[in-house]
């Protein structure tokens, strides 16, 4: 027993320090205060970092990549869903194109995309807009989800659904009791790919942003100029992160 | 349609001059582009960092997901937790602990080559093969599945050695996921410019960087030779995609 299983903590203790070492240096160095070479520990702690990081436009810049974010998601789903249902039962004849039609926003880099949707929405009204954002996050989010999602379709899921069909289920008691608690992993995987890419996006909120603060944005100016507040900050960056993880986590495993 | 009209808008923007109240049609911005030293310079360091970045979190990839792959969920899930972590974030990790008089300096009392805003973007590579390597692992033991043990095992009944259950079971079992998983990094690295502003030198510049200077410089020709710029990284990505689809190929034609 503890011959099979010393390789096996050994790897997880090896995984958790790799992640957990590099992460916590952020939160020690969020309040300290002081930490000058070559000091291994801070020589002061104190709240300058997390009162420097909220006293500017983090607030703001947090609002709004929450709202963009979560706005993304939503829309990436309800457009992804009849998508990977088509291609996840292989209802097309030639896919190919289709797919990579999908797949071509991870190619291009965002920046470009943003850079590209900004002439056109100058014109619409819609750089320095949130609407404007969050179209901009879509077209990079959109394909995540679907790649995601349409692993969830396929014959097991038509079957259960012709089942229901065959008991008498109208169309929204199908979805509801048979089609949802069968893609739950999936659909909960896609949520949360789709957040965390629109979360992070920084090319396509540069470009389309027009000044409007989105968190990464006013964080990274701070990386090499005040380390204190760019871990703040940065912890700031990681906390809708993290819950969005554990919400998926508990998503995937009970009813939805 | 979005994307469509973004790439439309890039290559107008790329070939338009606004002189006065109207526009003109020329090609002085790629003219520009294709003569600028740094151009060429931000080319090559882009597409370097992008290889060196994506076959190194690669190959970290395929030794995580084989060390892992007779393992249960929570060894899996703990190999996996940086992949919801922002690029960004991982950026400002990396200087705090590779910077100069960072964490790493104090520990172990001097490093031996310049980690962070180095001109080899040995930082950079290192950012994003600690968050990619996670995802790629993900990708992999997800195609290793059940299957592909029970495979394993029956090749190692028949005597086949480890080298060739990995070269008969495992690579043909991988390699689609893999060269996908690699195509979606490459692609990223090519066009993701927050860590190279981060943990990245001043010069040579990522082309993400480069488009990025050349509206600072000049307003309004520095949007043209930004959009060519920006062209030019999303024509590298897809020419990578395409050299490592052909590439991953079997000679057999799987």
């Amino acid at each position: 027993m503890t011959e099979r299983s010393s390789p096996r903590r050994l790897v997880a203790a090896a995984l958790a320090a790799a992640f957990a070492l590099p992460i916590g240096v952020l939160v020690v160095r969020a309040f300290a205060d002081a930490w000058r070479a070559p000091a291994v520990i801070p020589q002061r702690w104190g709240l300058r970092g997390l009162r420097e990081a909220l006293s500017g436009m983090a607030l703001d810049a947090f609002a709004n990549s929450l709202i963009v974010a979560i706005v993304v998601t939503v829309a990436a789903v309800a457009l992804a869903w009849p998508a990977a249902r088509v291609l996840g039962e292989r209802r097309l004849r030639h896919p190919a194109l289709p797919f990579l039609v999908l797949a071509l926003p991870l190619l291009v880099p965002s920046y470009a995309t943003g850079a590209g949707l900004t002439q056109w929405f100058l014109r619409l009204g819609l750089v320095d807009a949130l609407p404007g954002l969050a179209l901009a996050h879509l077209v990079i989010v959109l394909p995540y989800v679907t790649v995601v999602l349409l692993s969830a379709f396929g014959p097991p899921v038509t079957a259960l659904e012709e089942m229901a069909c065959s008991q008498g289920l109208t169309a929204l008691q199908r979805l509801r009791w048979v089609t949802l608690p069968a893609v739950r992993p999936s659909l909960a995987a896609a949520v949360l790919l789709g957040f965390l890419v629109s979360w992070s996006e920084y090319g396509s909120s540069l470009a389309v942003g027009g000044g409007r603060p989105m968190l990464p944005l006013v964080l990274l100016p701070f990386v090499r100029s005040d380390p204190q507040v760019a871990s703040a900050l940065s912890l700031l960056f990681l906390a809708p992160a993290v819950a969005a993880l554990v919400l998926a986590a508990r998503a995937a495993r009970s009813p939805l | 349609m979005l994307l469509g009209g973004a790439l439309a808008g890039a290559l107008r923007t790329s070939v338009t001059r606004v002189e006065g109240d109207g526009e003109t049609v020329t090609l002085a911005a790629w003219r520009m582009l294709l003569r600028d030293p740094a151009f060429a310079d931000a080319v090559l360091f882009t597409v370097r960092i992008a290889v060196l970045a994506t076959a190194f979190s690669a190959a970290a990839a395929l030794v995580v997901a084989l060390t892992l792959r007779r393992r249960g969920t929570p060894l899996r899930a703990l190999a996996a937790l940086p992949v919801p972590v922002p690029h960004l974030l991982v950026a400002v990790v990396a200087v705090l602990w590779l910077a100069p008089g960072g964490l790493a300096e104090r520990l172990l009392g001097a490093l031996p080559v310049d980690l962070v805003r180095d001109r080899a973007g040995v930082g950079i590579v290192l950012v994003y093969v600690y968050k990619e390597a996670p995802f790629l692992a993900l990708l992999l033991l997800a195609a290793m599945g059940r299957g592909m043990l029970e495979r394993e095992e029956a090749a190692a009944v028949l005597g086949a050695t480890w080298w060739q259950r990995l070269r008969w079971v495992v690579w043909p079992t991988v390699r689609g996921p893999l060269v996908v998983g690699c195509i979606v990094v490459a692609a990223f690295v090519l066009g993701a410019f927050e860590v190279p502003l981060a943990v990245g030198p001043n010069a040579p510049l990522t082309l993400a960087e480069y488009a990025q200077q050349a509206t600072q410089n000049d307003l309004l020709a520095g949007e043209s030779l930004q959009a060519a710029a920006l062209l030019v990284a999303a024509a590298a990505s897809i020419v990578l995609a395409v050299a490592a689809v052909r590439l991953a190929k079997d000679p057999q034609g799987d």
